[in-house]
C-alpha cells in the first residue's frame, strides 16, 4: 500500500484544511501535556504544579502554540503536494502499464491524434504568417497600415495599394493624422558585377521608411531625406544582415565599399540589423536604395517626354504605409486620408485629361493591415489558406471522436475491472482523475508526433502556400507549438470526457455479478452519436474535395486562346549597357535570329506583354466613339510575324501580321473577336480605322480578327485584346515568345545559353515556361483541390478507422448473441448481413446529416469555386456513395468474424 | 531544563531520526527517551521538538497515525519512512565524519597549546 494517496487531506483542502491541522496539533499537545503532567505527579508533584512545568517545557506556550498550529499546517500543505504528485506518478505508471499491454490500441489512439494534431499545427504556421503576423521589429504594429486607395470604375469599387509617387508627396504634405508615412515596394534586381552577379529582392525604400522600426543599424546608418530626394537622389545602399554575412563575410569594413544594383553602383552606408526584413519577411530584401536613386532607372522609357517621376500621376508603382498617431482613430485617418486623396486626384485631373470625373470615381482612401493578405484585394490564397484551416479544425474533431470512441470501447471492456475497483474503495473522483491522466498522456504523445509530422510532413503544405524563404519552422516556434500544445490538451479532454462521463453511470452491483451476459449488450449512445458525428464530417469534407477538383478540371479546361506548353517566355534584363533605340533594335531583331536557329525551335516572335504578368494600354481613338476607355481596357501587345503559330491563337477573319507590315508601310492591327464586337458591333471589322495614342496620328487599320485571350483572369475576362506589328510600335522594347519542339522546360537552359551569347556587356536574358504564369493564376484551385482531397482522404480514413473498430468491438461483444442466432439456425451469410446493415444504417444518418451541412456551407464556398455549383448533385452522390462503400468493407471484415461464430463456443462461454 | 547542553544546529533531526528508528513513538515518548538516553544532558524544548517532528513528516521522512497508548489514552504516533530511514543513514555518516575531524583537530590544538 505502498503507493496508497491520502485521499482524505485531498478532502481536506476543501474543508478548510488549515482550520483542521491546527486542531489535530491542539490534541497533539493536549496528549503530550497529559502524559508528562501524568508523569510528573507519579514523581510527586501536586497536579497544579505539574501542569505548569509541562507548559514551561514548551517556553512561552502561547507563542510555541501558535507557532505549532503553523508549522502544523505546513506540514499538511507539504503533504497535499505530495500525495498528487503521488497520485499522478501513479496514474502515469498504470497508463504505461496499460500501454505495454495493448501496444496496438495505444499506438492507433497516438496516431490518430497525431494526425488531427500534426495537420493543425501545420496550418497554423502558414496562417498565422499569411494573415496574423506583423513585420518583425516594426515600432507600433498596432498602429502602421497599408494605405488602400479606393476609385470607382464602371460601378465597381477598386482598392489599389500601388501609388504614385507624387501622390505619396502629397499624402505626407496634406494629412495631419499621421506620425509618419513611408513609400515601399520590393523588387527583384541583379546584384553584383561579373560571374558573381545574383538576382535577389532589393528593397526601394523612402528614407523614412526605417523609422517605422525599432531596428537601430548594425552598423553605419540609414540614409537621409536629402539622399532620398528627386530628382536624381544620391546612390548609397543598405544591405541586409543576411548579404553582409554572406557576400561579406562580416567585415566591419565594408562601410565606404560600392555594389553594383541593377544599371547603377551604389555606396554601401550601412548594415540593417539581423532580422530586419523590412515589409518582407516572405522574402527578405538583401538590400536598401533609396527611392530617389532607383525611380530614374526604372521610369526611363515608361513615361512620356514631359512627365517627370516625382511629378506624374501616371507612374503607379509602390505602396505607401502609415502610423497612425496614438489617439487618433481608424475612421479618422480614413476621413483624413481620404481628404488628401480627393485634394490630390484633383490635381492630377489638372495633368491627365480624360480622367473620370469626381463624381463618378469618387476616390476615397483608407488604411488597413499592414499584412496584405487582409487587405481589401485579400488573395484567393489567403482565402483558401482560412478554409483549409477550417478542414484541418474538421480533421481534428474528426480525430477527437475517433479517440474518443476507441477509449470508449476500451473503457466499457474494462467495466468489470472499473466496478471492483469501485467496491475496493477507489473513489470515483480518483478514476476520473486516472482516466484523465491517461487520456492527457496520449494527447501529449500524439502532440509530440503531431509536432514531428507537421515539421517535416508540412513541408510540403507550406511550399504550397509560402515562397520558399518564408518557410517558417514549426518546432522552434513559439506560437506554433503554443497552438500544437493547445490542440493536443484539448483533444486530451475532449477524448476523454466521454469514458469519464461512462463511468459515471457505472452500476456497481451489476458488473460484480460473476458474468454479465454479453447478450445483454447494449450500445452506447454516445459512441453511436460520435460515430455518426465522424461519418458526418468526412462527408462534408470530401464534398469540399470533390468539388474543388472539378473545379480544377474546369480551370484546366478553360480555353485560353493559346497553348501554354511548349512556350517559353524570354525577357531582357539591360544592366550596364545603355543602348540607343536603334541599337534595342538591332539587338531583338539578333535575339530573333537566334531564338529561330536554335534546333529544338519551332517557331518565335517578338511581345511587348505577358499574359497575366504584364500589360499594356494606349489610348485609342475611333471615329464616332466619344470615349473608348468607358467600354472597358483595351491590351495591346506588339508582335512580330510568328506570334499567332508561335502562341497557338487563331485567326478568325483576314490575316496575321506579316513582315511585310515593317516600319513605314501602312499600319497594321490584329484585334480580337470581343474587342472587333464591341467597337464596331455588327459590321465588318476589317479594314477599320483606329488612332493610337493620339487623335491626330495617322489610321492604324485593323488587317484581322483572332480568337479571345485570357489575360488577365482565367473567368470573366472580356477579352479585349489587339496586336500591332512590333517593327511599327516600340520596335526597341519587348521580349520573345519561343514554341519548342520537346518540353518547354528540357529546352530552357540551351534556349537561354544561345540567346545569352547575343546580350552585350552585362545584361542578360530571363528565360522561363509561359505555363509558370497559368500556374501562379490556377494556384487557388490547385491549392484547394490538393488540400481538401488530402484532408479529405485523411478524414476518411480516420471515419474508416472508427467504424471499424466499432464495429469489431461490438461483434465481439455480441458473441453470444450472435452464437445464439447461429444455432438457432442463422446461417453464415445471415449473420454477416445483420452486422452490415446495422453499420450501413449509422452511417447513412451520417452521411445524411454531412450532405446537409454541406448544403448549407455550399454558400460560403461557392466564390472560391470555378465555374462549378457549389451543390453539384454528382459530387454529392458520389460522396455518398463511396463512403458508403468503405462503411460496408469496413463492417465486413469484422462481420465475417461473426458469421464464423461458433455457436457451442459461444454458448458455453460464462 | 536550563542545565542542559543546548543543541547543535540540525542534531535534533538527526536524533529523532535515530529514535524513531527502534519503532514508531508518540512525540512524548521521543522527548523522554531522548532525556533518558542522555541521562539529562540533551535539553529538547517541547516546542522545537514538535516543531522537528511536523518540518519532518512534511518532507516524508516520517508518517504520523493517531493510535492509543498503554494507558489507554490517544497520541499522535510518528514513524520512520523508507525515505527516513535512508536519510538517518545518510546523516549519521556525515555526522560521524563530522565529529571525527572536529576531535581530531581539538586533540591536536590542545598539544601545541
Amino acid at each position: 500500500m505502498r503507493d496508497t494517496p491520502r485521499y482524505r487531506r485531498l478532502l481536506d483542502l476543501r474543508l478548510g484544511g488549515g482550520r483542521r491541522s491546527a486542531a489535530e496539533m491542539d490534541l497533539e499537545i493536549e496528549s503530550h501535556l497529559a502524559m508528562r503532567v501524568a508523569d510528573l505527579v507519579r514523581q510527586g508533584m501536586t497536579p497544579d504544579e505539574a501542569r505548569a512545568a509541562a507548559l514551561a517545557r514548551f517556553g512561552d506556550f502561547d507563542t510555541a502554540r501558535t507557532r505549532l498550529h503553523a508549522a502544523a499546517r505546513q506540514r499538511d500543505n507539504a503533504l497535499r503536494h505530495r500525495d498528487r504528485l503521488g497520485a499522478l506518478a501513479a496514474d502515469l505508471r498504470y497508463t504505461a502499464r496499460q500501454a505495454r499491454r495493448t501496444p496496438g490500441f495505444i499506438a492507433a489512439v497516438v496516431i490518430t491524434l497525431a494526425l488531427g494534431i500534426g495537420a493543425n499545427t501545420a496550418m497554423f504556421s502558414i496562417v498565422d504568417r499569411l494573415l496574423f503576423r506583423a513585420p518583425p521589429l516594426l515600432r507600433h504594429p498596432s498602429l502602421v497600415h497599408r494605405v488602400y486607395l479606393a476609385d470607382t470604375y464602371r460601378g465597381r469599387t477598386l482598392y489599389d495599394e500601388y501609388v504614385p509617387y507624387a501622390r505619396y508627396v502629397d499624402f505626407t504634405a496634406s494629412t495631419t493624422t499621421f506620425s509618419r508615412l513611408a513609400q515601399a515596394d520590393e523588387v527583384g534586381m541583379a546584384i553584383g558585377r561579373g560571374a558573381d552577379t545574383r538576382e535577389m529582392p532589393v528593397g526601394i525604400v523612402s528614407a523614412s521608411f526605417f523609422g517605422f522600426f525599432d531596428a537601430p543599424p548594425a552598423l553605419g546608418r540609414y540614409y537621409t531625406a536629402a539622399e532620398d530626394r528627386p530628382p536624381n537622389g544620391t546612390p548609397v545602399a543598405v544591405l541586409s544582415y543576411g548579404l553582409w554575412q554572406t557576400r561579406y563575410g562580416g567585415a566591419p569594413n565594408v562601410l565606404g565599399s560600392s555594389l553594383q544594383i541593377g544599371a547603377t553602383t551604389y555606396d554601401i552606408i550601412g548594415v540593417a540589423p539581423r532580422g530586419f526584413v523590412g515589409l518582407w519577411p516572405g522574402s527578405p530584401p538583401a538590400a536598401f536604395i533609396p527611392i530617389a536613386a532607383y525611380a530614374p532607372e526604372v521610369s526611363a522609357g515608361m513615361l512620356g517626354r514631359s512627365d517627370r517621376w516625382w511629378t506624374t500621376y501616371s507612374f503607379t508603382w509602390a505602396t505607401v504605409i502609415a502610423e497612425r498617431r496614438p489617439n487618433v482613430s481608424v475612421a479618422a485617418a480614413n476621413a483624413d486620408l481620404s481628404r488628401a486623396y480627393v485634394r490630390s486626384y484633383r490635381a492630377a485631373m489638372a495633368t491627365i485629361p480624360g480622367m473620370q470625373p469626381l463624381a463618378v470615381d469618387r476616390p476615397r482612401g483608407l488604411v488597413a493591415s499592414i499584412l496584405s493578405e487582409r487587405g481589401p484585394n485579400e488573395s484567393s490564397t489567403a482565402k483558401v489558406a482560412t478554409w483549409i484551416t477550417g478542414v484541418a479544425v474538421v480533421v481534428w474533431l474528426i480525430a477527437c471522436a475517433n479517440v474518443a470512441n476507441l477509449l470508449l470501447a476500451r473503457a466499457l471492456r474494462r467495466r468489470r475491472e472499473i466496478a471492483v475497483r469501485l467496491a475496493l474503495g477507489v473513489s470515483r473522483a480518483r478514476l476520473a482523475s486516472q482516466l484523465a491522466t491517461e487520456s492527457i498522456a496520449f494527447a501529449l504523445g500524439g502532440g509530440v508526433l503531431g509536432v514531428a509530422i507537421a515539421q517535416w510532413g508540412g513541408a510540403l503544405l507550406r511550399s504550397q502556400f509560402l515562397s520558399s524563404s518564408a518557410r517558417p519552422a514549426v518546432a522552434t516556434d513559439a506560437r506554433t507549438l503554443l497552438c500544437a500544445g493547445a490542440a493536443a490538451l484539448l483533444a486530451g479532454l475532449l477524448a476523454g470526457l466521454a469514458p469519464i462521463a461512462q463511468t459515471r453511470r457505472l452500476d456497481l452491483a451489476d458488473h460484480l455479478k460473476a458474468g454479465v451476459r454479453e447478450g445483454t449488450y447494449q450500445r452506447s449512445r454516445l459512441r453511436i452519436g460520435l460515430l455518426v458525428f465522424q461519418g458526418a464530417l468526412s462527408v462534408v469534407l470530401l464534398v469540399g474535395a470533390g468539388l474543388f477538383v472539378r473545379s480544377l478540371r474546369r480551370v484546366n479546361d478553360v480555353p485560353l486562346g493559346f497553348h501554354a506548353s511548349h512556350v517559353l517566355a524570354v525577357e531582357l534584363a539591360m544592366r550596364g549597357a545603355s543602348l540607343d533605340s536603334a541599337q534595342n533594335v538591332a539587338l531583338r531583331r539578333r535575339l530573333l535570329d537566334a531564338a529561330t536557329s536554335t534546333p529544338d525551335v519551332v517557331s518565335a516572335t517578338r511581345q511587348l506583354a505577358v499574359p497575366f504578368t504584364s500589360h499594356w494600354a494606349l489610348r485609342l481613338y475611333v471615329s464616332g466613339i466619344d470615349s473608348i476607355a468607358r467600354l472597358g481596357q483595351f491590351e495591346m501587345n506588339a508582335v512580330s510575324s510568328g506570334y499567332f503559330t508561335t502562341m497557338g491563337t487563331r485567326i478568325l477573319s483576314g490575316r496575321a501580321l506579316t513582315d511585310a507590315d515593317r516600319d513605314g508601310a501602312p499600319r497594321a492591327m490584329v484585334v480580337s473577336q470581343s474587342m472587333a464586337r464591341t467597337l464596331w458591333p455588327g459590321r465588318d471589322p476589317l479594314g477599320q480605322c483606329v488612332r493610337i495614342q493620339a487623335d491626330t496620328v495617322p489610321c492604324t487599320y485593323v488587317v484581322g480578327v483572332a480568337e479571345n485571350i485570357k489575360q488577365r483572369a482565367l473567368d470573366n475576362d472580356p477579352g479585349l485584346s489587339y496586336y500591332v506589328p512590333a517593327a511599327q510600335f516600340h520596335p526597341d522594347a519587348g521580349g520573345l515568345f519561343v514554341r519548342t519542339r520537346g518540353s518547354a522546360n528540357d529546352a530552357e537552359t540551351a534556349i537561354r545559353r544561345q540567346l545569352q551569347r547575343v546580350m552585350p556587356g552585362a545584361s542578360y536574358v530571363v528565360v522561363f515556361p509561359l505555363s509558370d504564369v497559368l500556374d501562379e493564376a490556377t494556384r487557388s484551385w490547385r491549392l484547394g483541390a490538393t488540400m481538401f482531397a488530402a484532408f479529405g482522404s485523411l478524414a476518411l480514413v480516420l471515419a474508416a478507422i472508427g467504424l471499424y473498430s466499432v464495429v469489431a468491438y461490438d461483434v465481439a461483444q455480441r458473441t453470444h448473441e450472435l452464437g445464439v442466432r447461429a444455432a438457432l439456425g442463422a446461417r453464415m451469410a445471415d449473420l454477416a448481413r445483420l452486422v452490415v446493415r446495422e453499420a450501413l444504417e449509422l452511417t447513412v444518418i451520417g452521411v445524411a446529416i454531412g450532405l446537409g451541412l454541406a448544403l448549407i456551407a455550399a454558400r460560403w464556398v461557392a466564390p472560391l469555386l470555378f465555374q462549378e455549383s457549389p451543390r453539384d448533385p454528382w459530387v454529392f452522390g458520389l460522396v455518398a456513395v463511396v463512403l458508403l462503400a468503405v462503411a460496408a468493407l469496413a463492417s465486413f471484415m469484422p462481420a465475417q468474424r461473426a458469421a464464423r461464430a461458433d455457436p457451442m463456443r459461444a454458448l458455453r462461454s460464462d | 531544563m536550563d542545565d542542559g547542553l543546548p543543541l547543535l544546529k540540525g542534531t535534533l533531526d538527526l536524533l529523532i531520526l535515530k529514535t524513531l528508528s527502534w519503532g514508531p513513538m508518540h512525540g512524548y515518548a521521543i522527548a523522554t527517551w531522548l532525556e533518558d538516553r542522555s541521562n539529562g544532558a540533551l535539553g529538547v524544548d517541547d516546542s522545537a521538538l514538535y516543531q522537528a517532528l511536523q518540518r519532518m513528516e512534511g518532507r516524508g521522512w516520517l508518517s504520523a497515525e493517531w493510535g492509543t497508548t498503554e494507558h489507554n489514552r490517544r497520541a499522535r504516533y510518528y514513524k520512520l519512512t523508507a525515505s527516513g530511514r535512508r536519510r538517518l543513514r545518510d546523516e549519521s555518516a556525515v555526522w560521524t565524519r563530522y565529529t571525527t575531524s572536529v576531535t581530531t583537530i581539538l586533540a591536536l590544538a590542545s598539544r601545541t597549546a
